[in-house]
């Protein structure tokens, strides 16, 4: 890798500089979320000690899991380039908390809600000014936005009512740190996708640059 | 005067126990620790030493736990079988809680398809009783009223909860609650009963466990589905709290509520002003540590059974320290070590 960086650097080539930036760009984004990832590991497993310290070891245990056969509440879908070639990366994409529940909110719908949800967010900020029709417009997007979020809190008490119906703010705290670890996991998997196809584009450039030298 | 003829001996024996308690040079060697078989070093110099030496490395946090309840059970055993009435049933009075805990884990692990072997061995010793496997077979708490827990000291605790609705996780949380404020009321008439320094002392710890569990079942029910009207079912009949704090308690929706609800009364104000607005972390170690000092003052007086309480809740306080030194040297994380640590002497 340094010699490919020292050929680049003594041959010129502006599109081998921007891919080789690139590629740093990825790495140290990837190493600063390696970094964000074990510190949030790391919270988490203190706090899940500490709700396990207040409720009792018999009360948080690995005993108490639900065996049954039973929807995913979270979901990590990966999606591939078509066409092959080696700049394009496949894509993880995850959903939280879209297990369905007697018929209730699907998981397509839920991921529909939560990207109106935040889309609505964009169109509030640019317009200040607002007319009845905007005012019933905001009060739907209200409404499902709050419906999200009911939703999903429900999903994360059900998610903790192994343990018990009434359990500490420690053990949701815990759970809050994991989830974020997990946003944080797929972020990853993206980074590295995108640290990959970059190298292989500055490998690109590089046979380029050395097959007209 | 005639105290010591039938408790003498025990309360002589109990009293040599609490001098064995992990002192805070003991606790500084500990959290200065390295690694779990570092701990395994230090504690082999205390009591616990017997029971930890033959546990080979690697150590784990739970075996640790597990080995050092079981001395604390040893010495209980020892304690009830040379007990006579009525000191053998207030021993056994506090077992019942731990009693109330397996069976809850037993019906829960049920509700999950878990094995009950696996489940029989996540319980706690002290609450442990003959037909205590059948508790997998039931589907409602009548059922399970019928089938096991009617030939229990529990049984009289099932009063108020029985109803033939199959049992979830609510219903479970529920009837947890229900079985254990029972539990605390009837110790409670039982202590007052007794009468003397045992009675007056008695209720003092057991009407603080009642406003600890009352301000515990407030927090970890904001944002449930549980009712007001059903959040103030599971709250005792007696205590500090009893029975305005309790109507305050009822319908606070957040932990600042919870803290105007409490500050009002003046032995929990201290309590509440070791932790910052909008926080609950540190509320447990603030709770231990006045559970710890009214422990500790029980021993001040003699001829009294409330001693024997009192040895086996700070053995369980001492046991708790040491799981979360355990886990905090397990993951390397000592400087968080002072977050939960209670000090007993």
């Amino acid at each position: 890798m340094e010699e490919s960086i020292q050929t680049i650097d003594n041959g010129g080539g502006e599109e081998g500089e921007i891919a080789t930036l690139r590629f740093l760009d990825s790495l140290d984004a990837y190493v600063s979320l390696l970094n964000s990832l074990s510190s949030t590991l790391r919270q988490g497993w203190l706090e899940l000690a500490s709700a396990r310290h207040s409720m009792g070891s018999s009360r948080i245990s690995s005993a108490l899991f639900d065996l049954k056969v039973q929807s995913a509440s979270t979901t990590c879908q990966v999606t591939d380039s078509s066409d092959g070639s080696p700049s394009d990366s496949p894509h993880f994409t995850l959903s939280k908390w879209v297990s369905s529940r007697e018929g209730k909110c699907s998981g397509e719908e839920l991921t529909q809600l939560q990207k109106e949800s935040s889309g609505s967010k964009l169109r509030r900020r640019g317009a200040p000014n607002s007319s009845d029709g905007v005012d019933d417009a905001n009060s739907a997007i209200n409404d499902s936005h709050s419906t999200v979020g009911n939703i999903i809190q429900k999903e994360r008490s059900k998610s903790l009512s192994v343990f018990g119906a009434l359990v500490p703010p420690k053990l949701r705290a815990a759970q809050g740190s994991f989830e974020t670890a997990l946003d944080i996991i797929v972020e990853l998997a993206n980074m590295r996708a995108s640290m990959l196809s970059s190298y292989s584009q500055v490998q690109q450039e590089m046979a380029e640059i050395g097959d007209s030298s | 005067m005639t105290f010591n003829i039938h408790g003498g001996y025990l309360e002589a024996i109990v009293r040599g126990h609490r001098a064995g308690l992990l002192t805070a040079a003991d606790y500084n060697n500990l959290c200065q620790c390295e690694t779990l078989d570092d701990i395994k070093m230090h504690l082999s110099a205390t009591e616990y030493g017997p029971y930890l030496q033959n546990e080979p490395s690697p150590l784990h946090t739970t075996t640790i736990v597990e080995k050092c309840t079981l001395k604390l059970v040893d010495e209980y055993k020892h304690m009830l079988c040379q007990a006579t009435e009525p000191l053998s049933t207030f021993l056994e009075y506090i077992t019942y809680g731990h009693m109330i805990d397996n069976v809850v884990l037993i019906v829960t692990g049920t509700l999950h398809e878990r094995d009950v072997q696996e489940l029989l061995e996540k319980c706690h010793p002290l609450g442990m009783f003959d037909s205590i496997a059948t508790l997998a077979v039931a589907q409602n708490m009548r059922e399970l009223y019928r089938l096991v827990l009617v030939d229990t000291p529990l049984a009289p605790y099932f009063s108020e909860c029985i109803t033939s609705e199959d049992l979830d996780d609510m219903n479970i949380e529920i009837m947890r609650n229900t079985l254990y404020k029972a539990y605390l009321e009837d110790f409670y008439k039982f202590c007052q009963k007794l009468g003397g320094a045992t009675a007056e002392i008695m209720s003092d710890l057991l009407a603080f466990e009642a406003d600890r569990r009352a301000v515990n079942i407030t927090i970890n029910s904001i944002g449930t589905e549980l009712t007001r009207d059903d959040r103030r079912k599971l709250y005792s009949s007696f205590g500090l709290l009893y029975p305005y704090g309790h109507e305050e308690l009822a319908v606070c929706e957040d932990i600042d509520q919870v803290r105007s609800a409490m500050e009002k009364y003046p032995p929990y104000q201290s309590i509440f002003a070791k932790i910052s607005y909008g926080e609950s972390q540190m509320l447990d170690k603030a709770f231990y540590e006045e559970e710890v000092k009214r422990l500790c003052l029980a021993f001040e007086q003699q001829f009294h059974y409330a001693v024997f309480f009192a040895y086996m809740r700070l053995r369980e306080q001492e046991i708790r320290n040491l799981m979360w030194i355990s886990e905090c040297v397990a993951q390397n994380q000592k400087s968080r070590v002072h977050d939960s640590v209670v000090f007993i002497f």
